[in-house]
């Protein structure tokens, strides 16, 4: 069983540091070896959004907060499944309504909450910023500020924690797909954010790689939001959206979840 | 070539210092007239080489590549002005590179970026934000591959839809994929934290 904290978002003040902050810590059923046990969220809440591109709206009207440490999103192509997750780290701003993540709202602090929100993109190639593997792990730490010798450190612990301590020193153009989406998880990682959406992370990958992805992102001490098409990532997550033609149309545990959806899509 | 971590004595020298000793090493080796010193040259930057403990491997055709050409020219040369010039200025050249490969392959890319940002910082003075170039140039580095990447795959598909040599067919492609790997990674520079308004 989870049991699910209330995150109470004051009104009307500046927000505080996150570090002066108490968190709610999400206590997520024990699963399978290897998995966190405890995940410490920061509360997200999404708020009558409306998204339009070019015209046409790609989500509307969607309220909903996501608290669960496992949360996975599904549907079909074009529904706005990447649209969603974007607004939660502020790459997409909303056209109406709002998006809360912690004390901060994506328009007013979109930077601040990309410290606390990671995002490991569909394609990892595009993701590695730096020639080299260490570069592009210390990219992001130097972003934050980080001193050199502290960065070396962050560096080396995150890859020996991946257990991919070897593709340090490699050229990233290099690397095989499931290495740069090891790495790409690893630059994400070692930011330490509360939250990793990952967006379709297993689209590219082989079995041997999805599974490893897959065993990774089970044993993550962040809440994990995942974006995909692989149905069997789900199955151990806490809650799974079903987003259609721009709404929720589903929302609740992954076996109705995806009942629901190979229903919807069989129609 | 791009350097893996190195823990020689030279690592540990700052960028800006090697930079410095290279550039003047360079003019200096222009101003020597003589093949003999030149040799004694040579033989100091292949000892400098050797004591930053870079990868041999990584540099076996770079080298291979530097002595074929370094050949050419001492042939050329010296059929046109005699040996004793030829020799001069294919030492010349090879041990200028030798002392070009030691500074960079113990000088990693970050530190070359952030030597790169220091030089260009008084451009901040004409509106240029030499963060934004900088990184420009690291990601010129990193994409070169993938763009060629791209474009193998792009020409592949065309061959196989009986489009050979067109290189229309070819560009176009290219270009929207281009584009399309150009906003991917912008997004991925905002989600992992650039500010792009930091100036040094």
């Amino acid at each position: 069983m989870i049991k699910y904290a209330q995150w109470n978002v004051p009104e009307g003040t500046d927000p505080p540091l996150l570090a002066d902050r108490k968190e709610p810590t999400m206590q997520a059923s024990p699963k399978a070896a290897g998995q966190t046990s405890s995940v410490t969220v920061p509360g997200i809440h999404l708020e009558k959004i409306t998204v339009l591109r070019a015209g046409k709206v790609i989500l509307e009207d969607i309220t909903v907060s996501l608290n669960e440490p496992r949360i996975g999103i599904i549907g079909p192509n074009g529904a706005g499944k990447s649209t969603l997750v974007r607004l939660l780290n502020g790459l997409v701003l909303p056209n109406s309504g709002t998006v809360q993540v912690g004390n901060f709202t994506t328009a007013r602090a979109a930077k601040r909450i990309r410290r606390d929100v990671g995002f490991v993109f569909q394609n990892p190639a595009n993701q590695i910023i730096m020639p080299l593997v260490r570069d592009d792990i210390s990219f992001g730490l130097k972003n934050l500020g980080l001193a050199a010798s502290e960065r070396l450190r962050k560096v080396d612990q995150t890859l020996e924690e991946l257990g991919i301590a070897h593709l340090a020193e490699r050229e990233s153009h290099t690397l095989s797909g499931g290495e740069q989406q090891m790495v790409a998880l690893a630059a994400v990682l070692a930011m330490d954010p509360r939250v990793i959406i990952f967006d379709e992370p297993t689209t590219m990958l082989d079995l041997r790689n999805r599974l490893r992805f897959q065993k990774e992102i089970n044993g993550l001490n962040q809440q994990a939001i995942v974006v995909t098409h692989d149905l069997e990532v789900l199955e151990d997550f806490d809650r799974v959206l079903v987003v259609t033609d721009g709404r929720i149309g589903f929302d609740g545990a992954p076996g109705d979840a995806v009942d629901f959806y190979r229903h919807w899509s069989a129609q | 070539m791009i350097a893996a971590k190195n823990d020689s004595w030279l690592a540990l020298v700052p960028a800006g210092a090697k930079f410095a000793v290279l550039l003047l090493v360079s003019i200096g080796l222009y101003l020597v007239g003589h093949w003999q010193p030149l040799a004694v040259a040579l033989l100091v930057s292949i000892a400098l080489l050797l004591s930053a403990k870079v990868a041999l491997r990584q540099l076996l055709w770079p080298l291979v590549s530097l002595l074929v050409i370094v050949g050419i020219i001492w042939v050329l040369l010296g059929i046109q002005t005699g040996w004793e010039q030829g020799a001069v200025a294919a030492l010349r050249l090879l041990t200028l590179c030798i002392f070009a490969y030691t500074v960079s392959l113990s000088t990693t890319f970050d530190q070359m970026l952030e030597l790169f940002q220091k030089v260009a910082s008084p451009l901040k003075y004409l509106g240029a934000n030499p963060a934004q170039i900088s990184l420009g140039l690291a990601l010129a580095v990193r994409f070169i591959p993938e763009l060629k990447r791209v474009y193998l795959e792009v020409r592949e598909a065309q061959f196989a839809r009986g489009l050979h040599n067109n290189p229309l067919a070819v560009a176009v492609p290219l270009v929207i994929r281009s584009l399309r790997i150009a906003e991917e990674t912008a997004e991925a520079l905002d989600a992992r934290g650039y500010d792009s308004t930091t100036t040094p």
